[in-house]
């Protein structure tokens, strides 16, 4: 799946003059990266094939293309703690799953991805260091991938604005947190240092296979943007990524058993996961 | 407590999160935290600035912790006499002993609970639990 070509000066400039005048919506330069990825992921959910073509759609609002852009700019933006109940699951059940089955002394390997701009990662770290009391005994890695090496740098670099952080309590945003004024803030030091962010295309037969295998992987909301054939060989990565009966953790509305037969589903009492199998399965 | 007054430690852990961990606890018991990756980076921290103990870690990449720790020791005073609790996950007899010939004040074994890092940081700086 490639990512089209970043919008022009002069076609960002009208897409915001357009939602700000049809929305009051005011986005500015700070925000230009999330806006072209929100209007990216519309222009291939409608099949057009240039930014004019889907530009002409949005003013004359074909199939409603307008609130479609605006769900789409306002629903989906990640923040820190986002499904609170998996990383809840993570702590209770799978984490002792996963120490149970391993020999004693090996680490855990836990995987975000897609990891945008760094929420799901880093929120797995501040969810660890808050509630598992084991988080110094294990040799805890925590890799954060994404297919766009832009959120990558932004991921490194660990500056979140107000909406990013809005779930979290100020005593957590104040421990972890450098206040920068301006509503920006700043992650730890230690933490920055304890996720490691890489380049990944999760849709390639084959091209997440030099990241070995994980016994947690976070893959959450992007398999539902993806066709077909991305979905199968994204599944099929994400079996070959995961540990004998490591778990995989879907966004709350998608499901895997729709889209691979490979893994088993496990229901927990905070949340539904998916399990690669501890002997492999015949075809 | 002002900032002066506090009781300082350095905390020498190759993984973020554990000196995450480890700040967060001796920070709200009133100790000012400094950190570092290695014992290399641990003995320049000293070499800078005055630590009333030290945290350290066994199992780290560039200067593990036993050497660094012999090399402390070998420092002039006061350098030499900072004390050191050992925190690790090896809890073998041989690892045990290794620390404290190479000078370890106490050694600990993770997962280190929040009432026994106060304890024995209370024990080594002086400070009343």
């Amino acid at each position: 799946m490639n990512s089209p070509d970043p919008a022009t000066e002069q076609e960002f400039q009208r897409l915001c003059e357009f939602l700000y005048r049809r929305t009051g919506l005011l986005f500015t330069e700070t925000k230009r990266y999330y806006v072209e990825r929100r209007m990216f992921e519309r222009m291939s959910a409608t099949g057009s094939g240039s930014f004019a073509n889907y530009f002409a759609r949005l003013r004359s609002n074909v199939n409603g293309e307008v609130e479609q852009l605006i769900n789409a700019l306002t629903v989906n933006e990640t923040y820190f703690y986002r499904e609170e109940h998996q990383l809840q699951c993570l702590t209770s059940d799978l984490l002792k799953e996963r120490l149970k089955a391993k020999p004693r002394g090996q680490g855990i390997r836990i995987w975000s991805v897609p990891c945008s701009t760094g929420e799901e990662p880093y929120s797995i770290a501040i969810w660890l260091l808050e509630n598992w009391p084991e988080v110094d005994h294990h040799h805890i890695e925590i890799i954060g991938s994404d297919i766009d090496t832009r959120v990558i740098e932004a991921a490194r670099e660990g500056y979140f604005g107000k909406r990013a952080l809005m779930r979290l309590s100020p005593d957590l945003v104040a421990k972890y947190f450098i206040d920068l004024g301006d509503e920006q803030w700043r992650i730890l030091d230690s933490l920055r240092e304890s996720v490691r962010f890489t380049p990944v295309n999760l849709a390639e037969p084959g091209g997440t296979g030099l990241h070995g295998k994980f016994d947690v992987i976070f893959c959450r909301n992007v398999l539902i943007y993806f066709d077909d054939a991305s979905r199968r060989a994204a599944a099929e990565n994400l079996y070959e990524n995961l540990e004998p009966g490591g778990f995989l953790c879907l966004g709350h509305s998608e499901s895997m058993s729709r889209i691979s037969p490979l893994f088993d589903v496990c229901r927990y009492s905070d949340a539904i996961v998916y399990q690669r199998p501890l002997e492999t399965r015949n075809a | 407590m002002p900032e002066a007054q506090k009781a300082r430690a350095l905390v020498v852990d190759d993984a973020g999160l554990v000196r995450a961990y480890y700040r967060d606890i001796l920070e709200r018991h009133g100790y000012h935290v400094e950190e570092a990756l290695n014992g290399v980076e641990a003995m320049e921290k000293l070499l800078q600035a005055s630590f009333d103990f030290i945290i350290l870690d066994v199992n780290m990449p560039r200067m593990d912790g036993i050497t660094f720790l012999k090399t402390l020791r070998r420092q002039a005073l006061p350098l030499a006499s900072i004390p050191a609790i050992v925190v690790s996950t090896e809890s073998e007899t041989h690892d045990i002993s290794d620390a404290r010939a190479a000078g370890a004040n106490h050694y600990l074994i993770k997962p280190l609970r929040e009432g026994s890092l106060v304890q024995y940081a209370a024990l080594l700086s002086g400070k009343a639990a």
